[in-house]
């Protein structure tokens, strides 16, 4: 009977002499190849008979499986070490700079969509306007009369064209946009309406062209009570406090009655302005219960429906939530401001997510 | 509106301390605007004389002055002209702020010579303009004396913002009446001696137009003096801003902010027979006391006499009839004109005066007589004289408004719950008398509250007087939706495109509306874009394009040292000034530096392919799904001809444009850099807004995917994008993709010859494509491509 012992005395003998994948290849060879040592001596087993060729069998296959364990665990050692050599020889200098890849959003659209978010929630629809307005729906629809001395503090723009003998404006607010939905839909409504709006004004607070959003609400019970709760949840959510106050006083607008303002508290730390509490007021919007005169202009009847409006400038809104002091730079392009001030176009605004 | 705290309390008797007056003021409505303690400021400021003056000995502007201030003697150096020995000057000593520019005063050195103190002008105390020289105070001025006490500077003035509808609070006494109503106290009524006169006025009054002017009151008034106002009256004056002129005129601005009731005076010596008030006749001309010369038309509401215009009704009198120091014999005017009318006048002349700004916001009738009765009073005690009857034409109509209304009205618009007891307690607090019959209230205004017609105009008064403060906060949250969408297409469309343009390095810009016709004219028709008013000449048309904006930002960041420009706009531009000539636009520019040289990258610059890839990949974001893009060379004037294109959408509408700037328009804008552009028509993109929220079927093949090169020469003219349409078309089910993947222009080609080379990729839904298929497949793409664009396949 054989023992093979030889056998394993020279395998690991040979399997101590690795150095490189070739060596492993020779050493399955001289072992495992078609004229390899454990490859004879398995022809050689057809030879012999009964118990002696199981007993050879099974050691050879014993000694074979420890062959092919040794090239495998060899070849994974000496793969580990040639990797390693070649991480070693492989850096780059990582402090060496990239460039960054996103654009920015103007301060103004991102605020409107805030508006549009915070208002959507409250099931608010976004309602539109051309721009130029006829002086119909700039003024006398909203209980302007022509004579009426409120038009004297709207410094309006006009234009050649005229629609029904009266010369065409640029929108000095965006409350006509109330009275184009309101002859659109029947109430109930619900609706904000961004947009720009223009007055023959040019100075250090203000703007030829500006933003404002207006709100509508019409229905059969909305009242002044419902005017604070609607302004009360979208400045404590668009200043992104929970603490806010908030303060309403009487004021005059032709399209509302009673009319009101609403001024915000305010604290100022260094050059940083708190929105929220404080003993200091800052005017931040106008608004009122719509005018039973507006309601009829556009055929809805005010004995039976009533409702509030209300608008606030963007601009406005921007300056106090993100500390931007002078409004003219929101139009003067000058790429630095629009580089600091932008917000970056994957940030949209939401409810569930942030605001801004 | 400015008023002074003891004028106020001449109307009000009240024990509220001035700061609950100052926060009750804002909450009816009546916003204080500006608080001035004068008695603070003016309070160090005395009364000095100057002993000594004498030439500074290192400068010839200044002077030393030894100044008696009474418990001392001081020395000054002075720079004013008109210091000299024995002046009684205004004195601020160390210690004291300046008001103009709140300057502490300091004892210091002046080109070597000590000073203590100063002596002031009217323009550094805060008072006037006046810097000429210093105050002189008169002779019989105490040393020592507060000069707030000289110049009735001794107490708080307040201002206030009156809203339009205010009108009944363009007066002292208003202000009062409104803060007596809100609980602050009692309103005091002003003793006035109704004088009957002795004689019939001279000068008789007719009335020829009654819808401009239906009342006209007037006074004669004979052998008065007018003479300089007394102390207590000019010092009312100056201290709300108003220069005391003569008595008889300082009566009449007294009376109309005291009693809100413009009046004037005319010298009655130069009045050429009887008042008429008429409208004007065109061409007219008359001087007003702004010694402007008017240019009137028909309709504008004139006092004349037999031979001239004297006056403006309701806005400003004449030149030829004012009072001067010799005036002896006077007329009295206090008249009702018609608001709209004087509106009117008023915007048409553009001038500004406090009796138009109260004649076209409405005045009280009543104040028609009482404004005479208090004026007489007061010119018989300054001027003395005699006065006439009152001559009065036309009639007092006491339009008083009644207006119905009901306690569950006012609830409901309110939102809280305001008994009959409350409303009516709140009415009679403003004068509104009241009758009630079952639920309805019936209320009857006082004449001078010209502004209330209807019941939201009770609601109003009633939450003004009980407080915004009281108003309760309610839910606004519904039970079920009423608006199925917050935004619409168009509107989500704008949003995704400003989105996506900023996410591929574009800066958002906002730009005016408006723009310089100057450099417009390739962009549209600038006549139909006039502005009438422009705020300037250089913003006088609505743009007729994004661009012109853009260009001139890039320009001017250009000078800021940018180089590399990616910006955008999304907004509207105009066809016309018509309300319904407006579009929505995105507009991108690519110009400059694309890639910074870097230890990494070579300098490039941007071309036209960058925006076209913008423009094109914004194209499928908004329109996802399958689509027809071809591209075409017609683009407007303002592209270069060679390098630009338009895309059309399904072979329909030009959608958008994309190319470099014309080397003409460029120039126009001195810009020099090549200018990429893309525009998008938003409006003009079809509406692919989902029907339905499943994507659309995936077909998914498993065999193999075999690709082919092919190279063509054909003519430089030739459009690469008709070599991949012909190879595509040759069998649409097998070719998955053709790419352009080489391109080169080479004499050895051949005379305006190109190569170009396309990698076609092939796969069946059925097979794996054998030898003998792809064979065939090559050859019929380089047939088809032989064929429609003339050229050669390169073997």
């Amino acid at each position: 009977m054989k023992d093979f012992r030889e056998l394993e005395t020279e395998i690991k003998k040979a399997s101590d002499k690795f150095t490189n994948i070739e060596s492993i290849n020779e050493f399955r060879i001289k072992f495992l190849g078609k004229k390899g040592i454990i490859s004879l001596e398995m022809k050689e087993l057809a030879s012999l008979s009964g118990d002696e060729r199981k007993q050879h069998a099974e050691k050879l296959n014993k000694i074979k499986d420890s062959v092919l364990e040794i090239i495998a665990s060899k070849t994974e050692e000496l793969n580990n070490e040639e990797l390693e050599k070649k991480l070693n020889s492989e850096t780059l200098d990582i402090t060496l700079s990239t460039s960054k890849s996103y654009g920015t959003i103007h301060p103004i659209s991102q605020v409107i969509e805030e508006v549009i978010t915070i208002f959507g929630d409250l099931d608010f629809f976004v309602a539109e306007g051309p721009e130029v307005e006829t002086d119909y729906n700039n003024f006398t629809a909203l209980n302007t009369s022509e004579h009426h001395p409120a038009r004297q503090m709207h410094d309006t723009f006009y234009v050649e064209t005229e629609t029904d003998g009266m010369p065409n404006v640029l929108r000095t607010h965006t409350s006509p946009v109330q009275i184009r939905s309101m002859l659109k839909q029947k109430p109930p409504i619900r609706l904000i309406a961004p947009g720009k709006t223009f007055r023959c004004d040019n100075d250090q607070t203000h703007s030829p062209m500006f933003h404002q959003v207006e709100g509508l609400v019409i229905d059969q019970e909305s009242n002044m009570s419902h005017l604070k709760g609607c302004l009360e949840i979208f400045l404590k959510t668009f200043f992104e406090t929970d603490r806010l106050n908030m303060r309403f006083r009487p004021s005059h607008f032709p399209f509302t009655e009673p009319s009101a303002e609403v001024d915000i508290g305010y604290t100022k730390k260094g050059n940083q302005l708190i929105i929220g509490e404080g003993e200091d007021w800052l005017e931040i919007l106008g608004c009122g219960m719509v005018h039973p005169n507006v309601l009829e202009n556009v055929n809805i009847n005010s004995n039976e429906y009533q409702g509030y409006a209300f608008g606030m400038g963007i601009e406005r809104l921007a300056m106090l939530k993100y500390g931007i002091s002078d409004l003219r730079t929101f139009f003067d392009s000058d790429l630095r401001w629009n580089k600091h001030y932008g917000f970056s176009p994957l940030n949209i605004p939401s409810i569930i997510g942030d605001l801004s | 509106m400015k008023f002074s705290y003891s004028w106020l309390t001449e109307h009000l008797k009240t024990s509220a301390h001035f700061e609950e007056i100052e926060k009750k003021l804002t909450s009816i409505g009546l916003e204080v605007e500006d608080i001035q303690d004068t008695g603070k400021t003016y309070q160090d400021f005395i009364v000095g004389q100057v002993l000594e003056e004498k030439k500074h000995p290192n400068a010839d502007k200044l002077k030393l002055c030894k100044v008696d201030i009474g418990k001392e003697k001081v020395d000054v150096v002075c720079g004013a002209p008109n210091v000299e020995k024995g002046m009684k000057v205004v004195y601020a000593p160390v210690g004291s702020t300046i008001p103009v520019n709140q300057m502490k005063i300091k004892a210091a050195k002046i080109r070597g010579v000590e000073s203590y103190g100063m002596m002031c002008s009217e323009y550094e105390l805060g008072i006037s303009n006046e810097h000429d020289g210093i105050i002189r105070l008169e002779e019989k001025e105490t040393i020592g004396r507060s000069f707030s006490e000289i110049y009735g500077l001794n107490d708080i003035v307040i201002e206030i913002g009156i809203t339009p509808n205010r009108q009944d609070c363009l007066g002292v006494k208003g202000i009062a009446r409104d803060l007596a109503s809100a609980g602050m106290g009692e309103l005091l009524e002003r003793k006035i001696s109704r004088e009957k006169g002795s004689f019939k006025s001279p000068i008789k009054i007719e009335i020829q137009d009654n819808k401009i002017c239906s009342a006209f009151a007037g006074r004669y008034f004979r052998n008065v003096k007018n003479t300089e106002s007394p102390e207590w009256l000019k010092n009312k004056l100056k201290s709300i801003g108003l220069r005391p002129i003569s008595a008889l005129v300082d009566i009449t601005n007294f009376v109309m902010f005291d009693e809100n009731r413009p009046l004037h005076v005319y010298d009655a010596d130069k009045i050429d027979g009887k008042i008429i008030v008429r409208t004007a006749n065109d061409g007219e001309s008359f001087l007003a006391l702004d010694e402007k010369d008017y240019h009137l038309k028909n309709g504008m509401c004139v006092i004349a006499d037999e031979k001239k215009v004297l006056g403006l009704g309701g806005i400003m009198g004449g030149e030829s009839t004012g009072c001067s120091t010799g005036t002896k014999n006077v007329l009295l005017e206090s008249a009702l004109f018609d608001e709209i009318n004087t509106a009117k006048t008023g915007r048409n002349l553009s001038i500004l005066s406090d009796a138009r700004y109260r004649f076209e916001r409405g005045i009280d009738p009543n104040s028609t007589l009482k404004g005479i009765d208090l004026a007489t009073q007061l010119i018989l005690e300054i001027c003395g004289g005699e006065c006439s009857e009152v001559e009065l034409a036309g009639n007092i109509k006491e339009n008083k408004n009644e207006v119905s209304t009901s306690s569950s009205y006012i609830s409901r618009r309110l939102g809280f719950e305001v008994s009959d007891k409350e409303l009516i307690s709140i009415l009679s607090s403003l004068g509104i008398e009241t009758s009630q019959t079952g639920e309805v209230i019936k209320c009857s205004i006082p004449s001078w509250r010209q502004d209330i017609h209807g019941e939201a105009d009770i609601s109003e008064e009633v939450i003004r007087i009980k407080g915004y403060e009281n108003i309760p906060i309610s839910n606004i949250r519904l039970k079920s939706k009423i608006n199925k969408n917050i935004l619409n297409y168009a509107q989500k469309k704008l949003m995704k495109a400003r989105h996506f343009i900023a996410s591929i390095e574009y800066d958002e810009l906002v730009t005016f509306s408006f723009t310089d016709s100057k450099n417009c004219a390739v962009f549209g028709d600038i006549n139909k874009l006039k502005i009438v008013n422009p705020i300037s000449e250089e913003l006088d048309i609505l743009r007729p394009n994004l661009l012109p904006n853009l260009l001139q930002a890039i320009k001017k960041n250009k000078n800021r040292n940018f180089d590399s420009f990616s910006i955008f706009e999304i907004g509207s531009q105009y066809r016309s000034t018509s309300p319904e000539d407006q579009l929505n636009v995105a507009c991108g520019i690519k110009s400059g530096i694309k890639t910074e040289k870097s230890w990494k990258n070579m300098q490039t610059e941007f071309d036209i392919y960058d925006v076209k890839q913008d423009l094109t990949s914004l194209i499928d974001y908004l329109m996802p799904g399958n689509k027809k893009i071809s591209v075409s060379n017609d683009c407007p004037s303002w592209y270069h001809p060679g390098r630009s294109g338009s895309i059309k959408i399904n072979n329909s509408v030009i959608a958008g444009y994309f190319g470099e700037l014309h080397p003409r328009v460029a120039n126009q804008f001195k810009i020099k850099n090549k200018t990429n552009i893309f525009e998008l028509y938003l409006d003009e993109l079809p509406n692919t807004e989902k029907k339905t929220t499943n994507k659309p079927v995936l077909n998914l093949s498993d065999f193999q995917i075999v690709t082919r090169d092919f190279a063509f020469v054909i003519d430089k003219k030739v459009k690469s994008e008709e070599v991949v349409t012909s190879a595509f078309k040759v069998d649409k089910e097998l070719i998955r993709n053709v790419e352009i993947f080489d391109l080169f222009e080479d004499d050895s080609l051949g005379k305006d010859k190109k190569s170009i080379a396309i990698k076609v990729t092939l796969q069946s839904n059925e097979k794996t494509l054998a030898e003998n298929d792809i064979s065939e497949i090559s050859s019929k793409i380089i047939k088809s491509v032989e064929k429609s664009t003339s050229g050669t396949v390169r073997s």
